[in-house]
């Protein structure tokens, strides 16, 4: 990895925690993270929030649907089993405050971005891969001792916003 | 005490109600944009507005310069909830006549603090005028 990319990752991981502490009432404990296209998790709701300007890129969030569910829930403030249509939302929130945190570091080193809304993808057998030529890091976190979330840094090389297709 | 809380996201219209609930606030009343909030101040008021800025049909900025621009609405107190955090959102969300200014993420304090430093304030003065 390059010194700017562990800049970016270190930012990406610390706005993950904040979103964590503040919203979810969790400590999220960072786990080593792994670089390329090797593995992804499998994970049942994936949501992505792209930036684009001095840097582009994809912050994308991965999760079960119950680790899904127990967020949404604990956001909410009613308990994970009552949760049903809400998930989605919660879960493009909890990305949409990520990704508009990791734009705030970014800013703070000197890198205007803007970022759009998010997408919820949630189903089963599915991966997402980028046309563009990217550049993958998945940071992988403890949540409460019991569950695991995934936050993925996709960085184009280009410096061009990337492009997406959902594949099976 | 009655809020108008605009939103595109339902979870976070409950997190910040709850968060009123909690602290003995029970009157709100939900906007999913401000084109949505403009027609529920018209129908039945409100004393506080706490609004998102990046919304569809209406953003916040938008919606809060039809509030000011409005003379049964324009010293209404708004709040600003929004991962919008650079320096030039900020000023640009002040020109357009916001109190307060809440990034996201927050704890449900914050929101406690700016809402009751807002009453606070708004008792004692009327709200500013767009700059």
């Amino acid at each position: 990895m390059t010194g700017m990319t562990d800049d970016l990752l270190a930012s990406l991981i610390a706005a993950t925690q904040e979103v964590f502490e503040k919203m979810v009432s969790s400590r999220l404990v960072s786990k080593t993270p792994i670089v390329g296209e090797a593995l992804r998790p499998s994970s049942n709701v994936v949501a992505t929030a792209a930036f684009t300007g001095d840097r582009c890129g994809v912050v994308a969030f991965y999760s079960t649907t119950q680790t899904a569910r127990d967020i949404a829930g604990t956001m909410l403030g009613i308990p994970p089993e009552d949760v049903n249509g809400e998930m989605p939302d919660a879960i493009g929130e909890i990305t949409n405050m990520i990704t508009g945190a990791f734009r705030m570091r970014l800013a703070a080193r000197g890198h205007k971005c803007a970022i759009s809304v998010p997408s919820v993808t949630i189903g089963s057998d599915f991966y997402v891969k980028y046309v563009s030529d990217v550049r993958r890091t998945l940071c992988p976190f403890a949540m409460d001792d019991r569950q695991e979330i995934f936050v993925e840094l996709i960085l184009t090389e280009d410096g061009q916003p990337p492009a997406s297709a959902d594949s099976r | 005490m009655r809020f108008l809380i605009v939103d595109d996201s339902s979870t976070m219209r409950r997190i910040i109600i709850n968060t009123l609930h909690k602290v003995g606030y029970r009157d709100c009343t939900e906007a999913s944009n401000g084109r949505e909030a403009l027609d529920r101040l018209a129908a039945s008021g409100a004393d506080m507005i706490i609004t998102d800025w990046n919304m569809p049909e209406m953003s916040g900025l938008d919606f809060i310069r039809a509030v000011r621009a409005n003379a049964a609405t324009r010293d209404l107190p708004v709040l600003m909830v929004t991962t919008n955090a650079a320096k030039d959102d900020i000023v640009a969300a002040m020109r357009a006549g916001i109190n307060g200014y809440v990034v996201k993420p927050f704890t449900p304090e914050t929101i406690k603090e700016k809402v009751e430093g807002m009453i606070a304030q708004h008792a004692g003065r009327a709200a500013p005028r767009p700059v």
